[in-house]
């Protein structure tokens, strides 16, 4: 069988062009990890108590501080969330208000991306924006370098902080609660 | 049970559980269906192989190919049972990476009238599915990383006795020089020290995890970086005589230097500190430049680099005529590569083993080469960005150090044929022929495979 050299050319350049189409389909493939997840619009109501520049409002966030936690059940005060005491987490509001799940002893990281145990896909939340984690069984609420802030009882969270039971949480329009 | 779950409806009206939704296996089948281009990207390549050097397609090595693709196959089906949120990418990767090895070893074999048990591809295949064989025994054996955060000491050991074993009498063997492998009579020669990098990572990872806070903590502030208190240089001081060690008795400068980055880059990542990277580097630097003056082989590798076109150099024994040979072949290739079995790899000394990326830049030119950076590349970043959505510290350190030790092996070798650093022998991952390297970079797939399972949470809620 003898082959032609432009046979020969073809079969060179299609394979060349075959190796570079798999690596533009991982590529592809991987896109949601490079520029992170499709943003969906928040809805209007959802979207109105949220500042255009929530960033700038973060200094006065922590006058407020007082107010929301004050009004929970009784016993929100006193108690901070523990392994022991904590069964679940709630939303409270947002688009998805009243569902819950129940906590176990892992980690529970917040973002945008699909690898997130609660992805919030707003264009408010950060592709990794916040986690949960037990620290000597104490739930500890940490933002992770997000845009827009992590609030907890109204105050933006800078450092790791330990979470009072039925305390809010607050990532853009949605709000969550640790209970027992 | 019912009424439980009624008095807890009762308790809190507004709010209703969700049950964890059982997904399809949507990450398995993006991955059998990368793998099913995988396997016909490398069955072309034995064709193409086949066509360009023969001129006629027969079955010896298509046969073998499709062993190849079964086995990868089977890793996948065993993929599904045992870690079924694992990353969808590496395995195509891994794949695609090993076959166009064997197609160009095979090329190889052609030109120089190998057949039979003689031929390397036929070898390398073996070895493949070997290897294969282990990473699913790896992926089964290990349910869970964790496990190995457990025995870090016993790993430690380990690498270090597996990369000393070339040394002892008798068991060791010299093979151009360098005395990094063991041997049985005349049978079955294997490189203990590439099954030590495993070792030495998880060694690494483990005890960082463990006494990271006093090589992070403490130190005086100079000149802008923290530097660490000198009793505490003790680890990096043992690491770097370690080093040093192997540079002078087994004579292998690439080794030495992958050990010592591997070490070098794990320490950066646990305590966050520039200053170790400062020290390390200084370190080795230092401990080379000495090397390079006292010790004859490390001069010429640097005489080699620097001073590489010189005829002098060219035509000395040991000289550069296997470098200048590759970067000649590299020159021929061109932008678009002669085409698989046109070019003449074959006169490079060693083409398919550390040459082997000379070979295929002659044969693939730079849009193949870039093609197989861009592979490695891919498959470095899955293990980075494995370890970055990783729980656990050891994890964390670990996924990233088997990918970093992988991405460091291709610039030690791929930057010794192109003349950016001066040359050492070391194994192109994946690519160039030799059981040991294959087996273990394939256990360093399934590492990666079982740590992005434990790391991959599902979504418990999605808003």
């Amino acid at each position: 069988m003898n082959v032609s050299e432009l046979t020969l050319l073809v079969l060179r350049i299609g394979f060349l062009l075959l190796l570079w189409m798999f690596i533009f389909g991982i590529v592809y493939a991987l896109r949601s990890d490079l520029f992170g997840q499709r943003v969906r619009k928040l809805t209007t109501d959802a979207a109105a108590p949220v500042p255009a520049f929530p960033v700038a409002a973060a200094p006065a966030a922590p006058v407020p501080r007082a107010t929301p936690a004050a009004p929970d059940v009784p016993g929100a005060a006193s108690g901070l969330a523990t392994s022991q005491n904590t069964t679940r987490l709630v939303i409270t509001s947002g688009p998805k208000a009243g569902t819950e799940f129940p906590l176990g002893a892992d980690p529970i990281t917040i973002g945008r991306s699909a690898d997130s145990s609660l992805v919030i896909r707003d264009d408010y939340t950060s592709t990794h924006h916040a986690r949960l984690m037990l620290w000597n069984d104490e739930w500890m609420l940490q933002d992770l370098d997000s845009t827009n802030g992590t609030f907890l009882a109204g105050a933006r969270v800078t450092v790791p902080t330990k979470i009072p039971l039925n305390a809010t949480v607050k990532i853009g329009a949605t709000s969550f609660e640790l209970r027992r | 049970m019912s009424k439980a779950s009624a008095q807890q409806a009762r308790q809190t009206p507004v709010t209703q559980p969700v049950r964890r939704l059982h997904l399809p296996q949507k990450l398995r089948n993006l991955e059998l269906f990368l793998l099913l281009i995988a396997c016909f990207i490398n069955a072309s390549a034995v064709v193409l192989v086949q066509l360009g050097a023969l001129g006629e397609i027969d079955t010896t090595l298509v046969l073998l190919g499709a062993g190849l693709a079964v086995l990868v196959i089977g890793l996948h089906v065993v993929l599904r049972f045992v870690a079924r949120d694992s990353d969808p990418f590496i395995l195509p990767i891994a794949t695609v990476l090993n076959g166009i090895g064997i197609a160009m070893i095979y090329r190889i074999d052609i030109a120089d009238q190998d057949s039979g048990w003689e031929s390397a591809a036929v070898r390398q295949t073996v070895w493949s599915a070997l290897a294969i064989l282990s990473a699913i025994v790896v992926l089964l054996v290990i349910r869970n990383h964790r496990v190995l955060f457990r025995y870090t000491y016993i790993f430690g050991f380990l690498g270090v006795v597996l990369l000393f074993l070339p040394l002892i009498p008798g068991l060791g063997r010299e093979v151009s020089g360098a005395r990094v492998w063991i041997g049985f009579g005349s049978f079955a020669t294997f490189q203990p020290g590439e099954i030590a990098k495993i070792a030495l990572a998880v060694f690494f990872a483990g005890y960082l995890v463990r006494n990271r806070d006093s090589l992070s903590m403490v130190g005086k502030k100079f000149l802008g970086a923290r530097f660490p208190r000198l009793r505490d240089l003790g680890p990096i001081l043992v690491v770097w005589a370690l080093s040093m060690s192997v540079i002078i008795f087994q004579r292998d400068l690439g080794t030495a230097l992958l050990y010592f980055g591997l070490f070098l880059v794990m320490l950066y990542l646990a305590t966050g500190r520039l200053s170790w990277v400062i020290i390390g580097l200084s370190l080795f630097l230092g401990g080379a430049l000495l090397a390079s003056q006292t010790l004859d082989y490390v001069n010429g590798r640097f005489t080699n680099w620097l001073d590489a076109l010189n005829p002098d150099v060219y035509e000395a024994r040991g000289g550069s005529f296997q470098l200048v040979q590759g970067l000649f072949g590299l020159a021929k290739g061109g932008l678009l590569g002669t085409g698989w079995g046109q070019g003449r790899p074959e006169i490079t000394p060693v083409p398919q083993s550390d040459y082997i990326i000379a070979s295929l830049g002659e044969e693939l030119g730079l849009a193949g080469i870039f093609a197989i950076l861009a592979l490695y590349l891919l498959f470095v970043a899955r293990g980075f960005r494995i370890g970055f959505a990783g729980q656990d510290d050891f994890g964390k350190l670990l996924a990233v150090g088997l990918a970093f030790v992988v991405a460091l092996q291709c610039f030690i070798v791929i930057g010794g044929v192109t003349r950016v650093i001066p040359l050492t022998g070391l194994t192109t991952p994946f690519l160039a022929a030799g059981g040991s390297s294959l087996v273990a970079n394939w256990i360093i797939v399934a590492l990666l495979l079982r740590l992005s399972d434990t790391v991959r949470n599902q979504p418990r809620l999605v808003i």
